[in-house]
């Protein structure tokens, strides 16, 4: 196995069976995957077709009825591989009596660090994630965004090289959802590589470079998500600041092409995208209903600037 | 003193003997079966699923990573496991077993009275009754629910995900229970020890009007102290006013003076740790005909066997390596300070009853077990399983009234016999091998504590292994009941392989069920219209799993040691080192087949 190839899987098969050995049901069928060092790889599929179950494959926290799956060219039942690797799991599944330093504290120790490694990884984790302030309370008492923030801390304790996380949006708040999405990014651009799986087709847009989607058990679709999504016998123009008089010269241009125009109209931005605009303005803000940020264009990528509170709006009126 | 089993030499123990399989050589002959049986199951199961080669190749697979994970265990990955399983049983709140102990303990001050005989052993063998029951609780529910817990809650998901091996994850939770059960265990252990000295702690004033001069006795006097906690003590003074509180209820107290009256001193001997040599024992019968056992007196019980009083009937015990003491040994050269100190317990049936409370007679002689030579008979009463310490004086008198010396003319090649008989007709005494011992220097009462709780240690150790062991397969609630089995079936061993060999009366399971329901006694031949056969053949094979099964399982009957610290007898440091060793082997071997199990097992199913 190549070098580049982080995870393989030929022929991997998965059929769940009752406790006589009688076929419940057949996962996954047939799946042959190859997964590139440093990028994003995203599994999409329904619910039942197969993410999870190849996700827990690579693991080795199921064992493959038939092909096998390599994992840094180790087979996957193989402890050794996980060294270097990272795992979020669906849910947060942590003791929930520890607090957030203890936890992280345990996970490296399984790593075999020393102390100060240890200490220091620790302290860095929990800043990354934001939970400075609630490093001290046990888990029980966090929210689940904390719990998914605690969670993504357990899996990149060891500073792993292959991170799989299975649904790592799910439950999270669209604020929470966008840090899932930016940490991510930020760990492919430290050259990590990472497999996620999940049912939000956004989500998984917005981050993997390339894609599989399953369905029933077997690979439908492989393929990157940039040439997956080109359509390509439609073009798509923005521009600003057009009169209408312009807009109509643009449609007789296309009709003297033979082109059809599907749609000239002004662009919505997505809910993501307004929501985000609204918390980070309240934020900024305090007390002040947020401004429309369609009304003013796209919403901007980083928070808004905080402004003076001197504003002829009420506390009440947020 | 019940010991029903000798003791052996620590190492003939471990490596056996010429008549016996050693511990060592029948722990591997173990390992070799549940080896050899795993490894066929597992190829079978794994064929079954798989396919012929494939299944050989998931086995072989398996097998080799085994060996290899074993040196790849780290000691700091096992240790941050055994910290969380500690955390984890803190927070099942595992303390509400103190709690439940210290209230028990509150309430038995009321139950417990010091008007018994020996009020010591009815608190010894209390609190560590008590102790052991709890501990061993504790350590059942700990050790079958925690793993389940953790695949139910899927936290293992987390763990498994990370360079752990499951053998690290086996032991890691074995440590970390056993280190929380022994800190439950020190401190019940420090409460009981409080308790039962707080408990039976008193102290007498003498009674200044029984106090009299011996008459010749150079100003020596004796008298009595007064009645507390149900009992009073005779008391002998020097001519300084010191001396001692005879023996009663099981201690004795000193006395010193203080101006012109007396001060007695808190109660001591409540603990003992005595160290006995055994000998062996041989019997003769009411005409003089040695015989291997004594009489039946028709006790179900059969671990002691009586001679008849007032015939030729004795119990003979004879000791060896006994050497005289060295000169400047004693600090005194009294007859009393060179002689042979022993102690002898007789269990008195009585066949008419005589005066209640009053011994019956025996006598004791010492007798060179080469030439016959036999001290005069010193007498003695008899009060039924009452520990009598005696010192066999140096300076005797042969039978024949000629003066004697015990280590010149009696002890002979470093042998000795003690002949004890009962000297009134219609009575007997019984006996078993450990009822006469020569008395070494006792041991610290404290440390023999600290043994005996040792003992439920290991019983804990080997609890917490089985459960962990089991609930590496199975749910927490079966494995529960599986534990809960071992450790019935193990305080009850030796009827189970009785009925596994067919030593027991009824026949096998099957036999035993049909005559329960069909209400047939166990003694006559079983009558179930024509199928006995297939009865007994079913029998045949569930008694040949049974005595597998016996091969494995711990006898913790044996493994407790509560009567040495009740009745005041020193644990063996060879019968320590052996519960330990035994200890050891079930931990390794539990780790292993836990790991084969959890290593085995598709964790997200």
């Amino acid at each position: 196995m190549s070098e580049e190839i982080v995870v393989q899987t030929r022929s991997l098969s998965k059929v769940y069976r009752d406790f006589w050995g009688r076929q419940k049901v057949r996962a996954l069928k047939a799946l042959d995957l190859e997964v590139h060092r440093g990028e994003v790889f995203g599994l999409l599929g329904p619910n039942g077709s197969g993410k999870t179950t190849t996700i827990k494959l690579l693991l080795g926290l199921l064992f493959p009825t038939s092909g096998e799956a390599l994992v840094f060219g180790k087979n996957s039942t193989d402890v050794g591989k996980n060294e270097r690797l990272g795992y979020l799991p669906e849910e947060s599944y942590l003791y929930r009596f520890l607090n957030a330093e203890e936890t992280l504290d345990f996970y490296a120790r399984l790593f075999d660090m020393s102390p100060e490694t240890r200490q220091e990884r620790v302290d860095a984790l929990i800043k990354q994630v934001g939970l400075d302030k609630a490093r001290k309370r046990q888990l029980q008492e966090y929210s689940k965004g904390m719990t998914r923030r605690i969670g993504l801390a357990q899996a990149l304790i060891n500073n792993p090289e292959l991170i799989l996380l299975d649904e790592p949006t799910s439950g999270l708040d669209p604020l929470g959802t966008r840090e899932m999405k930016d940490m991510i990014l930020r760990l492919k651009d430290e050259g990590k590589t990472v497999i996620m799986c999940s049912h939000l087709l956004a989500d998984v847009q917005d981050v993997c470079d390339r894609i599989a989607i399953l369905h029933q058990g077997e690979l439908k679709e492989l393929g990157r998500v940039d040439e997956l999504l080109t359509v390509a016998d439609v073009t798509q123009i923005r521009a600003k600041g057009l009169s209408d008089e312009c807009q109509n010269e643009i449609r007789d241009v296309i009709g003297r092409h033979n082109g059809e125009v599907l749609e000239m109209a002004n662009p919505t931005t997505t809910l993501e995208e307004l929501f985000l605009s609204i918390v980070r303005d309240s934020e900024a803000r305090p007390g002040r209903r947020a401004p429309n940020p369609a009304s003013k264009g796209p919403a901007p990528k980083s928070p808004a600037k905080a402004e003076p509170e001197s504003s002829s709006e009420s506390a009440s009126d947020g | 003193m019940v010991l029903e089993q000798d003791i052996l030499p620590y190492l003939q123990w471990f490596l056996g003997g010429a008549d016996s399989l050693g511990a060592l050589p029948r722990f591997l002959l173990i390992v070799l079966g549940i080896g050899l049986l795993g490894l066929v199951g597992g190829y079978v199961m794994a064929a079954a699923r798989h396919g012929v080669l494939r299944g050989g190749d998931i086995t072989y697979r398996t097998v080799s990573a085994g060996f290899r994970e074993l040196f790849e265990m780290s000691p700091r990955r096992i240790w941050a496991l055994a910290r969380l399983a500690m955390k984890e049983a803190w927070r099942r709140r595992v303390w509400v077993a103190l709690a439940i102990f210290v209230i028990i303990l509150m309430f038995a001050g009321w139950f417990l009275k010091t008007d018994h005989q020996d009020p010591a052993k009815l608190y010894i063998s209390f609190v560590l009754t008590a102790t052991t029951y709890l501990v061993l609780g504790i350590a059942l529910l700990l050790s079958a629910f925690s793993l389940p817990g953790d695949f139910k809650s899927k936290t293992i998901y987390t763990i498994v995900t990370k360079p752990v091996r499951s053998g690290e994850i086996v032991l890691g939770r074995i440590l970390g229970f056993t280190l929380i059960g022994t800190f439950l265990l020190v401190t019940m252990a420090v409460c009981s020890y409080v308790f039962v000295t707080r408990s039976l702690g008193h102290t007498h004033v003498v009674e200044r009007s029984s106090v009299k001069l011996l008459p010749g006795g150079e100003g020596a006097s004796e008298g009595q102290t007064s009645l507390e906690s149900y009992h009073r003590h005779f008391v002998h003074l020097d001519a300084d006013h010191r001396g001692e509180a005879e023996s009663n209820h099981g201690h004795f107290h000193y006395v010193e003076p203080r101006g012109e009256d007396f001060r007695v001193l808190p109660a001591e001997g409540f603990m003992r740790a005595r160290v006995p040599r055994w000998g062996s024992l041989a019997y003769l019968d009411r005409q003089g005909v040695s015989k291997e056992r004594g009489i039946s007196v028709g006790s179900e019980w059969t671990y002691r066997s009586f001679i008849e009083g007032s015939s030729q009937a004795a119990a003979i015990w004879t000791f060896d390596n006994i050497a005289p003491p060295k000169p400047g040994e004693n600090s005194s050269d009294s007859d009393e300070e060179e002689g042979l100190p022993i102690g002898l317990i007789v269990r008195v049936f009585r066949t008419h009853k005589g005066v209640i409370g009053k011994p019956i007679t025996g006598a004791i002689q010492v007798r060179n077990p080469d030439t016959g030579l036999s001290s005069d008979l010193i007498p003695f009463g008899a009060l039924d399983a009452k520990v009598d310490e005696r010192i066999i004086s140096r300076k005797l008198t042969s039978t024949e009234g000629a003066k004697i010396d015990l280590y010149d003319d009696i002890v002979s090649n470093g042998r000795l016999q003690i002949v004890v008989q009962c000297l009134e007709k219609g009575q007997y005494f019984g006996f078993a091998k450990p009822d006469c011992y020569l008395r070494l220097p006792d041991g610290s009462p404290v440390l023999n504590f600290i043994k005996v709780y040792l003992s439920i240690w290991v019983q804990m150790v080997i609890v917490i292994a089985i459960g962990v062991a089991a609930s590496t397969l199975l749910s927490g609630p079966v494995a529960l009941l599986l534990t809960v089995s071992f450790i019935l079936l193990g305080f009850f061993r030796e009827f189970f392989v009785g009925v596994a060999t067919g030593t027991e009366y009824g026949g096998g399971p099957i036999e035993s069920l049909v005559r329960l329901v069909t209400q047939q006694n166990v003694m006559s031949p079983l009558k179930a219209g024509g199928v006995e056969p297939a009865i007994q053949g079913v029998d045949g094979v569930l008694k040949f799993l049974m005595q597998s099964l016996a091969q494995v399982l711990p006898d913790f009957s044996s493994f407790s040691t509560v009567d040495f610290a009740a009745y005041g007898y020193d644990v063996p440091a060879d019968r320590v080192f052996q519960d330990l060793t035994t200890c050891l082997a079930y931990i390794v071997g539990l780790a292993v087949i836990g790991y084969f199990l959890l290593r085995t097992r598709e964790v997200a199913k």
